[in-house]
């Protein structure tokens, strides 16, 4: 479950594990919850299929989106939003940082240190299991530390994200629940909960019967989609 | 191989080694980065050699020295990149060099924008560069298909000694989808005689070059590249049928906007139109017979494209005034949307939504 103790929710990961997906999804959830919900998209490795694409609907849910605006958002300009500081620093918004994939990504959530190592931030690693160099416990190893050391702050919690895109089944959960669970258990970092798609719930009933659980719906779609 | 996620840019990179290529020159761009990032951690680890030129003109000048000294060898770029690559594979097709050239299309003219587009298509499949010359061009629509055409494309080039184009657009490189390598049996390819390897007192040493100062010489050279193309017809045809058998009318579109017009097609026929698709594979050689067979039974085609209209030249080149030839584009980056597609048939249908 998200922890509402944590003020700020900043999400890292593999470069394609599924942080958008999850940064949005924790945003609305939020929003359910607190009056000030903020996202903030520091993604400057994807040019495409960003938080910022579902801009509208973080307007209609009264969710404040900091990110390049108007002919920046679409530029091909490795830049974040100056406005991120209003949020970070007032007590009463709830925010969630959506962080760009890898060690790449992470350099940016760096800039933020200062102000970070005093909040009260979680930073948790998303795991998809189905992407290359990220399939094992060495290779998850290997990625958080990276990121942990660029962005000079220390991953919190773990979440498992696997899955296979519109073919995902339950052996990809499963995979990703044992490959996550021994990760933690490597680094001793809290295993958190894993996110399943929606539209899964039926077929991992079973699966899901005393674990943490967050469902999640999908906003990054295709056109044919 | 179990399946995994990834990313389409990266399905070209890891595809390309699949097909044992081991060698990758290239220059950054947005919206193909990614495989360039792709290269330069898994080349190494497959004893390849990954190089980051200094600029676009560079690297496809060590595609020209690798694929000389006999490797298989591939860049990549989008849009603005390949142009800048023209002159080298021109004289690529002029040396006969084999290689494979993988272009993310993005919007243009000009530095355009980073958003996907199909507007490259002329300068795939009509030239680009000087010369009289054509260069095979391999449009994948799914990343699975990434994974097969990426080492058809190897093939092809390795086979007729040619340049090879591998067309997609920045959705295709950006979006995620399952994919599978599966082990393929190589086939059976003419050994490189002509390679610039070194002499080991076996003869004189192998020139590998595209001037030819003799008129009489270099229309000798271009009788002999046509005679090729020729054979890459007859061969190299690629496409897909797609519910034409019965269709009234018949969509034309390649890569991810087939992937669109072909729910569109679904809608327009649950409202009680026939419509069929052909989706070219092989934009050169394009599929002529597709629409020979078609063009005497349908009322109509429309070509839908991320352009301003170039692939429906040479549809309205192969229905040679059958049938009528209708055309839907967006361009500088915008995608057609189902919806639009739809209205277009029923339009063409001559009906109303």
């Amino acid at each position: 479950m998200q922890n509402n103790d944590q003020r700020i929710t900043i999400i890292t990961g593999h470069f394609g594990s599924g942080k958008t997906e999850i940064s949005i999804n924790l945003a609305l959830q939020a929003r359910k919850i607190f009056e000030k919900v903020a996202i903030t998209d520091l993604d400057v490795i994807n040019p495409y299929f960003r938080s910022r694409e579902v801009a509208a609907q973080f307007e209609n849910q009264g969710i404040d989106l900091i990110a390049p605006k108007g002919k920046l958002a679409s530029s091909d300009l490795p830049i974040v939003s100056g406005e991120i500081y209003r949020v970070l620093h007032d007590p009463s918004y709830q925010l969630i940082i959506d962080v760009g994939g890898d060690k790449d990504g992470a350099t940016t959530l760096g800039q933020y240190y200062n102000d970070l190592k005093d909040l009260n931030y979680e930073l948790l690693f998303v795991v998809n299991g189905n992407r290359p160099y990220v399939s094992t416990v060495e290779g998850i190893l290997e990625t958080i530390q990276q990121i942990e050391m660029v962005s000079r702050l220390k991953i919190t919690g773990l979440i498992n994200n696997t899955n296979l895109g519109v073919e995902t089944s339950l052996e990809d959960i499963e995979k990703g629940y044992q490959l996550t669970k021994a990760a933690s258990e490597k680094v001793s970092i809290p295993f958190l909960y894993t996110t399943i798609s929606a539209g899964l719930k039926e077929e991992v009933k079973d699966f899901a019967e005393g674990k943490e659980i967050v469902y999640i719906d999908r906003y990054m779609k295709l056109p044919w989609e | 191989m179990a399946k995994v996620l990834m990313k389409g840019n990266e399905v070209i990179a890891e595809a390309a080694v699949q097909a044992n290529c081991k060698y990758y020159f290239g220059y950054p761009i947005t919206p193909q980065s990614e495989l360039v990032a792709y290269m330069a951690k898994r080349l190494p680890e497959v004893g390849g050699l990954f190089l980051q030129a200094e600029s676009e003109v560079a690297a496809i000048n060590m595609v020209y020295g690798a694929a000389a000294a006999g490797v298989r060898v591939m860049t990549s770029s989008s849009s603005p990149g390949i142009s800048l690559k023209q002159e080298g594979i021109s004289y690529m097709v002029g040396s006969e060099l084999p290689a494979v050239v993988v272009n993310v299309v993005r919007g243009g003219p000009g530095l355009g924008t980073i958003q996907p587009a199909q507007s490259d298509y002329f300068q795939a499949v009509k030239g680009g560069g000087h010369g009289d010359y054509q260069i095979p061009v391999l449009a994948p629509a799914t990343l699975q298909e990434i994974v097969d055409l990426m080492q058809d494309a190897f093939d092809i080039a390795d086979k007729y000694r040619t340049p090879v184009y591998l067309l997609g657009d920045g959705m295709l490189g950006q979006m995620m989808e399952p994919v599978e390598f599966k082990e393929r049996p190589a086939i059976e390819l003419p050994e490189k005689d002509w390679a610039a390897t070194g002499t080991r007192g076996d003869g004189g040493p192998r020139i590998v070059n595209s001037l030819r100062l003799d008129p009489a010489d270099l229309e000798e050279h271009n009788n002999h590249l046509q005679a090729k193309y020729k054979k890459i017809l007859e061969n190299e045809v690629r496409y897909e049928n797609y519910m034409t058998d019965d269709a009234d009318y018949i969509l034309v579109a390649y890569g991810t906007v087939s992937r669109i017009a072909k729910n569109a097609l679904q809608k327009a026929r649950s409202k009680g139109i026939k419509v069929g698709m052909i989706r070219p594979i092989s934009l050169w050689p394009f599929p002529e017979k597709a629409f020979h067979e078609t063009r005497d039974k349908v009322k109509g085609y429309l070509t839908v494209e991320m352009s301003a209209g170039q692939m429906v030249e040479d549809v309205r080149l192969c229905v040679e005034g059958h049938a009528p030839v209708h055309f839907y584009g967006r361009t500088g980056g915008m995608v057609p949307s189902q919806e639009e597609i739809l209205k277009k048939i029923v339009e063409m249908a001559g009906g109303e939504l």
